[in-house]
């Protein structure tokens, strides 16, 4: 994933995309598409919530494109999009108290606990219990925090965006953004201190 | 012990690089000499590690239907080239869908040609499709209330000519319709539209009432149309003529009214259009109170106050 700003390629391609080069906005989607689609993932945990808010984010970038000015990186811009989008849907759950904790896809029943790789779990049968239940624990605690403070969670901890971006992303200011991560840290602790 | 609990609580922060040269500094120095501490931060990287285990990662075949869904959405967009923000393609839509009066001026020029020829009205096609011209290029004069209820239009053609009727029958109807599209005279028009307003349940009439809500130059009028459509603020055309005026209208107290029309509505979804337009709204409106309104009605429906 691209994280910082525009690079001289990606300029040029935005410019393309803005004079109507549809395979330059398509360069761009594919640049973009896989982390907007894990970040929606990742906080929804749905995958039809997240296929909405793919198609959602991206729609949004190609009505719009022609007002982007450079005046923010193009990931910055993408990501507030995708985001905002995440957080209304979030909250529009939380308001319905529709969390979905285990989710039926085409591809079978997909739990983010499930999908996580088995690379610290050795041979021994009791460290792989032990580690399957740290992975439900961990979901259960991103699932307690606040809207807001998950998605600063995700964005520092999966996406590794400095919380300066995050800010930039979510509107506010970076030591807001650094308050919510210690706060959300503070709470994954909490949840998760017997474990560790 | 209480510097120990200080130290712990930053040590996500610490590993997550986020804490300044100065602040790692401190910690460094208070891990040295502290054996409880060193332990504590083994614990935070094997939390940190977990949670990393936990990540998701979409499958190939998600992430290849999204790029399919939306290979097969985009070309149904206009092109962003030189083209308008979607708001703007609001307006225009708008525009386009009112450009119905133009033609029935054309129709003017014609009808009043065709009068001569055709005196007669011919109520063959829909009351709501109506428009002056439908009358011989006839010009609404006065409209007046009779004792019995009954209302008596004045209509100017070549030669005046008065009809009277209820405001039920259909020429009546398409004559108030007209008069309130096209009127020449802002009282005529507020006179009409204040008619109308009890009859909005008929489409035709809210399209009248809506399009006066939107394009009248006259507020008062304006206003007139927007109080009779409140009731309908849930229909797909009402919303869009609110969204046009939530972002185009000059006065402060339409804009106003527009919010309060929405937010008499709880429960009720908005239009995907009109949460773009309180959204674009927030961004461009220089009223305080307006905006303070249109941010509220944001976060009672749950979306982002923030513009796209």
């Amino acid at each position: 994933m691209r994280k910082e700003g525009a690079t001289v390629d990606e300029t040029g391609l935005i410019r393309a995309a803005q004079a109507g080069d549809t395979s330059a906005f398509e360069e761009l989607v594919r640049a973009y598409d896989q982390s907007v689609l894990r970040l929606a993932l990742s906080m929804l945990r749905s995958p039809e919530d997240a296929r909405d808010v793919y198609q959602e984010t991206f729609l949004r970038v190609y009505r719009n494109l022609n007002q982007f000015r450079f005046d923010c990186s193009f990931h910055t811009w993408l990501y507030r999009i995708a985001t905002n989008l995440c957080l209304d849907q979030l909250r529009r759950r939380k308001v319905r108290k529709e969390e979905p904790t285990v989710v039926a896809t085409a591809e079978g029943t997909l739990d983010r606990t499930d999908t996580a790789p088995e690379t610290r779990v050795d041979g021994d049968p009791h460290r792989h219990l032990f580690s399957g239940q740290i992975r439900k624990r961990v979901k259960e605690a991103l699932g307690e925090l606040t809207p807001r403070e998950r998605m600063v969670f995700e964005l520092r901890h999966y996406d590794g965006l400095r919380l300066r971006k995050i800010g930039e992303v979510l509107g506010t200011s970076e030591e807001a953004a650094k308050n919510c991560l210690f706060r959300a840290t503070q709470k994954m602790r909490t949840a998760l201190g017997e474990f560790v | 012990m209480s510097d120990c609990r200080n130290i712990r609580e930053q040590f996500a922060l610490l590993l997550y690089g986020e804490l300044s040269f100065d602040e790692e500094e401190r910690i460094e120095s208070h891990l040295d000499g502290c054996a409880d501490c060193r332990v504590a931060l083994e614990r935070q990287k094997a939390l940190h590690d977990a949670v990393d285990a936990a990540g998701v990662t979409p499958s190939p075949a998600l992430l290849s239907r999204c790029r399919e869904d939306l290979a097969e959405l985009l070309p149904r967009e206009k092109p962003f080239s030189g083209g308008a923000s979607w708001w703007n393609q609001l307006a225009g839509n708008w525009k386009i869908q009112f450009l119905r009066p133009v033609g029935a001026m054309a129709l003017l020029a014609v009808g009043f040609f065709a009068a001569k020829v055709t005196p007669a009205f011919n109520f063959a096609s829909g009351v709501a499709s109506m428009g002056l011209g439908d009358f011989g290029g006839a010009q609404v004069r006065n409209v007046a209330r009779q004792p019995d209820g009954s209302l008596r239009i004045v209509l100017d053609e070549t030669r005046q000519r008065t009809i009277s009727g209820s405001k039920d029958d259909r020429e009546i109807r398409a004559l108030l319709v007209a008069a309130a599209k096209e009127g020449t005279d802002p009282g005529l028009r507020a006179q009409t539209v204040t008619i109308l307003v009890g009859d909005a349940d008929a489409a035709d009439v809210r399209e009248a009432l809506a399009f006066a809500m939107a394009n009248d130059e006259n507020t008062n009028v304006r206003l007139k149309a927007m109080e009779g459509l409140q009731r309908y603020a849930g229909d797909p055309m009402v919303q869009n003529a609110l969204a046009h005026v939530l972002l185009n209208d000059p006065n402060t107290g339409m804009r106003t009214r527009v919010i309060d029309a929405l937010t008499g509505r709880e429960g009720q979804e908005l239009d995907r259009q009109m949460v773009g337009a309180l959204q674009e709204l927030m961004s461009r409106e220089d009223d305080r109170d307006v905006r303070e309104r249109a941010r509220r009605m944001l976060v009672s429906i749950k979306a982002s106050a923030g513009t796209y």
